[in-house]
């Protein structure tokens, strides 16, 4: 049996990033979920899991079709197989795995790789295609891997609230399109390729903060943006490095864009699972709003409240829904236009806590956890916060193009510095 | 004066209509920020009180001890609505 799911406007931004990743010879807009386990896990065990979920959903399988709406085309009858493969541990293995394009004309849009570590531990690592699903629903479906007992939504419902009349989508179109005018009055200019030489790939490293630093940079979140002001601390000191980042390499801006993605689903809901339900605020600062993390979190903060205001939230979305029947060269000119050219000033998530129920996968238990998102290659430059078992993890994924490792590592650095001495 | 269980009545229908899902039993007694709520939620939450109150209550007032559930953050919405 056949069906359609249409990808909304979030979806075919992350299919937009897919394309531009790949148009400069990266591997396209895949996440990676990567679990630390305490012990080995039978290869067999999780094949059987995945096949079990893939039966469930086949969307899992689909591929893209659509001639002027884009849509998953799903059969159910497909006799194809997501891959779980088994590799030795072994140095450049992981940046190797990140790199390595998923098959979205086959249908290949999730596979799983297992990593058997040199002191005896395994590594799974879980990577997705961006716009199949958000990394919130990506935990979710991990956590009905490992546990066959969880159930997960089988319909797929779009929430509440998002506008379905047309003059409603113009209307917040033609907002997008001033907000983005507005912005360009102070231009931005990202972070160009500077190292042309280098291999067009992603790398990434993990900060990880103990408890009692967590504790503190947490502190310092509520001092600065108030009470459950993490993520928002946690844009700060993105943007506040980003800007010392660009000082120190001489790449010259009026302004610099973060958007601040924001969850769309209802509180405690679910689904829709196989859908990117986010909406980006788009945030901008100033180098004089920089000088300093109250005023950059001030800035922040009139920006976010204006933005609920007005409605601004899903300005993006619904120009991105409103275009995308266009051909996906001109989708992208289309977008990039509204910035003069650029994408964003640098990529930032912030995936709060990790489900508790992937502290264990397949009843092993889980060491670590890190998510890893790609980034196009300008800005080249992602952050991504998440907590896991309560203490901070800061992915910094950078494209090798655009930074080496030693800038990559200072920016790292400076940025935890930050976090904990804003 | 507006009275702190008006403000509780009104921020119980805005939470479960505009916040939370439907399968979310959201009581006056609900621990907010263990049920989800977030930074976002509480601008929207503080956005719809300036809505329907006509004053801003600044993220500044707002303690853990305000989200420990509906009645404590009705109860500090009311005093701050309240003041002259």
């Amino acid at each position: 049996m056949k069906s359609d799911q249409p990808l909304n406007g979030s979806d075919q931004l992350m299919r937009g990033f897919d394309f531009e990743s790949r148009r400069h010879g990266f591997a396209g807009n895949q996440c990676q979920i990567i679990l630390e386990l305490a012990a080995k896990i039978s290869p067999a065990t999780l094949s059987a899991r995945v096949a079990a979920r893939q039966t469930e959903f086949p969307i899992l399988l689909a591929r893209l079709g659509g001639l002027f709406r884009p849509r998953w085309k799903i059969c159910d009858r497909t006799k194809k197989t997501v891959p779980v493969r088994t590799h030795r541990d072994a140095p450049g293995l992981r940046q190797k795995l990140l790199n390595e394009p998923l098959d979205l004309r086959r249908g290949s849009l999730i596979r799983f790789d297992l990593i058997e570590r040199a002191d005896g531990l395994m590594d799974v690592v879980f990577t997705w295609t961006h716009m199949l699903m958000d990394a919130t629903a990506a935990e979710h479906f991990l956590t009905a891997v490992s546990d066959d007992k969880i159930s997960l939504p089988r319909t797929n419902p779009q929430p509440p609230g998002a506008p379905a009349k047309w003059p409603e989508r113009l209307d917040l179109m033609k907002k997008s399109v001033a907000q983005l005018d507005k912005f360009c009055e102070q231009q931005p200019r990202a972070l160009k390729t500077r190292h042309a030489g280098a291999p067009r790939a992603l790398q990434y490293r993990v900060e990880k903060f103990t408890a009692a630093e967590t504790k503190a940079v947490r502190a310092n979140g509520a001092r600065l943006c108030g009470i459950l002001g993490d993520a928002q601390f946690h844009a700060v000191a993105a943007a506040l490095e980003l800007h010392r980042l660009h000082q120190k390499l001489g790449a010259a801006t009026r302004s610099y864009i973060l958007p601040m993605p924001v969850g769309l689903r209802p509180k405690g809901r679910i689904e829709p699972l196989f859908s990117n339900q986010v909406d980006m605020l788009m945030l901008q600062f100033l180098p004089e709003q920089l000088a300093a993390a109250d005023t950059a979190a001030a800035a922040l903060k009139a920006q976010t409240a204006s933005a609920l205001r007005e409605s601004s939230l899903s300005y993006g979305r619904q120009l991105s829904e409103i275009f995308s029947f266009l051909p996906l060269p001109v989708y992208m000119a289309v977008l990039k236009h509204g910035l003069k050219g650029e994408v964003c000033s640098l990529f930032f998530g912030d995936t709060a806590a990790v489900n508790p129920k992937l502290e264990n996968f397949l009843g092993v238990a889980v060491n670590d956890f890190t998510h890893i998102a790609a980034v196009t290659p300008s800005p080249g430059l992602g952050v991504i916060y998440h907590y896991f078992r309560g203490e901070l993890r800061v992915s910094i994924v950078h494209a090798q193009t655009v930074l080496n490792e030693s800038e990559a590592a200072d920016f790292a650095a400076a940025l935890r510095h930050r976090l904990l001495n804003p | 004066m507006i009275q702190p269980s008006e403000i509780e009545a009104e921020l119980l229908a805005f939470l479960r209509c505009d916040i939370f899902s439907p399968a979310t039993s959201l009581t006056a007694e609900t621990d907010l920020v263990g049920a989800g709520f977030d930074s976002m939620s509480l601008v929207k939450t503080l956005l719809h009180l300036e809505t329907k109150y006509g004053r801003w209550i600044p993220e500044s007032e707002i303690t853990n001890e305000a989200l420990a559930n509906v009645t404590a953050l009705a109860a500090t919405a009311a005093r701050i609505l309240n003041e002259k």
